[in-house]
């Protein structure tokens, strides 16, 4: 790690900097960890005490937490509070972390409990509904994405050190996915989320011709009602638009309105 | 001008010698789930590949003269002080081989404000000097409106324009670089009946059009219209996605970004085509935004291609090709648009 | 096969002649930061140098023109120039912090290099108001584009009659150039200030601008008919109540100038960022005459 940081002649501090995980799979701290040949110039911008998937030594003085994950539990709940007094800038880092992620799917069952037995059968565990960090803690940096874009962690990072203001597109992915001329994939019989979602991750799942299923969460102008429309228009059920809306937890204040209400028990929540 | 008429397999040998350069040209990308074929303008390396029937590209080939994204410079940084490289990102010249007369005219517009106006971009400039056109002739598509916007024929901008005669081409050559390369082909100058063939077919062509914008007292009319209901119609259905934008072939709005380098020792300054569509287009410091509603934004689109450009050059910022109706996912055409403007039924 | 000729735009000869070299575009001027005067909690002014001494002399602008400053990596954004053109290339930029550049600007220290591009955008007509009263307005940060006017019009004092100038603030805190304001009022310039929200320091007038404004009025109201120009910076509310209490009192449309604000990305008249209706800020701006700012839509 080399001396002070400056730029333009500005001194810079490096960051002390945590990372922990809530319920999650890990996967976007990981991301951490590709990209090599900018790793070692990534890590020299930061001070890393904690780091579970990266090193033993662990300290709990630390000015930025980037936390993974969704609190799923009493304890994560707990873990959060104490995470959030000790740093100045938390970050939720990642969809579980901003909206709840893959995770806030089982809140869409009405019987939690038939849920609960259902995949740990007669384990006792203690598992309640999936909230985003935002439910309990303030957060002063959202990281979309699942997994989050190193790219875009990089630029992020590197604005924080440098002290400018952390900006994302505001725009919807059609715009990514437009400059890198991708056939739409409306015309490809394929339902996406690309006109109504945040963009930044270069339309990562359109390039390859995937629908986008909206990990991003909402671009600041969604019309998810004129979506919808689209959807219907090109043969898509609006079970189809749900299940996608509703996959990561970003639409969630969409989603109320669109959703049918007449789900009587648990099972019959779809797209799992 | 120069005309001259060469047989059609003569054209694969003009491809041949131009291929000492960057040639690009439309090609098939794939199909839709219909079947209908997708060109789009690619590098191309073999003659065969070039679909010079096509109707027409989803995407404009704006990528090879205004892309989409582009380094305008970058700096390394020492201390307080700096030295910034700039570079016009354009190293050899590059051929376009089969643009419509939509494609063209396109380029002539945009050259109207990069390169004729005060102030001409030499990022543009480099690029628009160093290439070479031929042109082609095209069927036109139910949703072409480029008569109306007097668009359908280029009357300049290009090096060689072809016209199919069916077994043979006519070949309008407008540049000494053109006529320089007329010696890899075997020529011959149009006799009377090839004139007649080439009249008669420019006329079948113009009783092939379908979509149509009346563009009389326009610019009068969207001012007039400027408080009117129907932008808020549109505005509800428009996702401020910015495709129109995109795949417009005359749209040159742009954002710029500075970044700096993980390693703070190097930065850039990226240009990104932005739409006027687009949310944060009109946002200043501080966050005040003074076109928030979807409805102003696209307003705001109509006014600059219909009004405002024709204020500045006397010619309007649209050349009718109907690629941003095509790709709307919401349906907004420019001819439904306008017939809305002037109260028309739509 | 056979290659075409690869044609270096700088180098080209261009029968079109545009008006402006190719090569200004982004081969922008090099300049220092020689100083910085932090002049309230937001807002500092700063003194900055084009390097190049033959570059600096051949700077020439006119009031109510504006340049773009770039810090490499952090940002490039429009500013109007607060100093007066006799100081061509070595210029003062009056800079509140509100983004990203501010906020990094409002950081950096004397002897930072910036890049410098323009003047760009139209001026305030000076010439065309010799002979003549001349009301300066300025609301807030108004004051920054209106100082360089202000400047001219002190240094030709004799070709002006009355002068008036007219500001208003928020706060006596947020006040700027305070220290000019006993040398304006001895070069004969009637200087009126009003805030909003005075503290235990303030014991001048109280209200909005307008008010004063109304008190002015009635005091020139013989002369605004023919005799007067006026010029007013400030935010669209602000502009638009003044301008139209001035057309009230006779003062013509086409004798009144403001100077709109947008957010500019290349400030030569090619991003489309900052148009208005659909004209472009930068080029027919962002001075205008009251007549052109009614007629534009979407200004007010």
């Amino acid at each position: 790690m080399s001396a002070e940081l400056s730029y333009m002649g500005v001194d810079l501090t490096r960051p002390r900097v945590a990372f922990f995980e809530l319920s999650s799979c890990e996967g976007c701290q990981l991301q951490l960890l590709n990209k090599e040949a900018s790793l070692l110039d990534f890590f020299n911008l930061l001070q890393v005490v904690q780091f579970r998937e990266a090193m033993s030594e662990k300290d709990d003085t630390y000015d930025v937490a980037f936390v993974e994950g969704s609190v799923t539990r009493a304890d994560e709940e707990e873990r959060l509070k104490i995470i959030r007094k000790r740093a100045k800038i938390l970050i939720a880092f990642g969809s579980c972390a901003c909206f709840g992620g893959v995770n806030q799917l089982k809140n869409r069952f009405a019987d939690q409990d038939w849920v609960k037995r259902e995949v740990y059968g007669d384990f006792a565990i203690d598992t309640q509904p999936v909230r985003p960090l935002a439910d309990i803690v303030e957060v002063d940096v959202n990281i979309y994405g699942c997994p989050v874009k190193k790219e875009e962690v990089e630029r992020i990072v590197t604005d924080l050190v440098v002290g400018k203001t952390i900006l994302y597109p505001k725009y919807p992915v059609c715009m990514d996915c437009k400059a890198n001329e991708n056939i739409c994939l409306f015309d490809l019989g394929e339902p996406c989320l690309g006109p109504v979602t945040r963009a930044g991750c270069d339309a990562w799942c359109p390039n390859n011709r995937m629908g986008c299923w909206g990990c991003r969460g909402p671009a600041e102008a969604a019309n998810v009602e004129q979506l919808k429309n689209i959807m219907a228009e090109h043969g898509f059920s609006s079970e189809t638009l749900l299940d996608r809306l509703e996959c990561f937890g970003g639409f969630s204040a969409f989603v109320d309105g669109l959703r049918q209400p007449q789900q009587d028990t648990g099972k019959q929540g779809s797209g799992i | 001008m120069i005309f001259k008429v060469i047989a059609k397999q003569e054209l694969a040998k003009l491809f041949e010698a131009l291929l000492a350069n960057r040639v690009v040209g439309p090609v098939r990308k794939g199909s839709d789930k219909n079947g209908t074929p997708i060109y789009s303008f690619e590098v191309v390396y073999d003659f065969t590949q070039l679909q010079l029937d096509y109707t027409s590209t989803q995407y404009p080939a704006k990528r090879f003269f205004l892309p989409y994204t582009e380094t305008l410079c970058t700096f390394e940084i020492a201390g307080d002080s700096w030295e910034k490289k700039v570079d016009f990102n354009i190293y050899q010249p590059q051929v376009l081989f089969g643009l419509h007369a939509c494609d063209i005219n396109a380029l002539n517009k945009l050259d109207k404000v990069l390169l004729e106006s005060a102030y001409p971009t030499p990022y543009y400039a480099s690029k628009r000097k160093n290439m070479f056109i031929v042109g082609i002739d095209c069927e036109p598509q139910p949703y072409c409106f480029c008569r109306s916007m007097g668009t359908d024929t280029a009357l300049h901008g290009f090096d060689m324009f072809l016209t199919d005669l069916g077994k043979k081409y006519f070949v309008e050559i407008q540049s000494a670089a053109a006529y320089n390369y007329l010696k890899h082909m075997q020529t011959s100058d149009p006799t009377e009946e090839d004139h007649l063939r080439y009249m008669a077919v420019e006329e079948a062509r113009h009783e092939k059009f379908m979509a149509q914008v009346d563009t009389t007292d326009l610019t009068k009319i969207l001012d007039m219209e400027f408080q009117s209901e129907v932008w808020k119609h549109w505005g509800d259905k428009c996702l401020s996605c910015g495709t129109c934008a995109s795949v417009c072939p005359t749209c040159y709005c742009y954002g710029v970004a500075e970044t700096v380098d993980l390693d703070l020792k190097h930065a850039a300054k990226m240009k990104h085509l932005h739409s006027c569509n687009l949310i944060d287009f009109a946002e200043v410091a501080g966050g005040h935004n003074f076109r928030p509603d979807s409805h102003t934004r696209l307003k705001y689109r109509y006014y600059h291609k219909h009004r405002g450009f024709v204020e500045a050059f006397e010619e309007s910022l649209c050349v009718g090709c109907g690629r941003c109706g095509e790709a709307c996912l919401a349906n907004i055409t420019v001819p439904e648009v306008i017939a809305s403007v002037r109260h028309e039924e739509i | 096969m056979e290659r075409l000729e690869f044609v270096d735009v700088l180098k080209e000869e261009r029968p079109e002649a545009p008006r402006h070299d190719l090569g200004s575009f982004e081969y922008t001027y090099k300049a220092e930061i020689t100083n910085v005067y932090p002049m309230t909690e937001q807002e500092k002014l700063y003194q900055i140098q084009i390097i190049d001494p033959e570059k600096r002399r051949g700077f020439t602008f006119r009031p109510g023109q504006f340049v773009m400053l770039e810090v490499p990596g952090i940002g490039e954004a429009p500013f109007s120039i607060s100093s007066s053109p006799i100081r061509r290339g070595d210029i003062e930029l009056c800079i509140r912090k509100v983004g990203n550049l501010t906020n990094f600007l409002a950081k950096v220290k004397r002897g930072t290099q910036v890049g410098i591009s323009g003047p760009f955008g139209t001026c305030f007509p000076v010439e065309k108001m010799y002979g003549q009263n001349i009301i300066l307005i300025a609301g807030g940060l108004g004051i920054a584009p209106l100082r360089s006017p202000t400047m001219t019009v002190l240094e030709n004092r004799s070709r002006f009659g009355m002068v008036e100038v007219i500001y208003g603030a928020k706060r006596p805190s947020e006040l700027l150039f305070t220290y000019l304001y006993d040398m304006w009022r001895k070069f004969d310039i009637n200087l009126n200030i009003i805030v909003e929200e005075p503290d235990h320091t303030w014991d001048g007038p109280v209200g909005l601008i307008t008010e004063i404004l109304q008190e002015r009025i009635g005091a020139l109201r013989d002369v605004l008919e023919q005799e007067t120009y006026a010029i007013v910076c400030g935010p669209p509310v602000m502009f638009t109540f003044v301008c139209n209490m001035l057309m009230a009192a006779g003062l013509p449309m086409h004798k009144m100038f403001v100077s709109l604000e947008r957010r500019m990305h290349c400030g030569r008249g090619k991003c489309c960022r900052c148009n208005v209706g659909s004209t472009y800020t930068c080029l027919k701006g962002p001075v205008f005459d009251y007549w052109s700012v009614m007629n534009l839509k979407e200004a007010i």
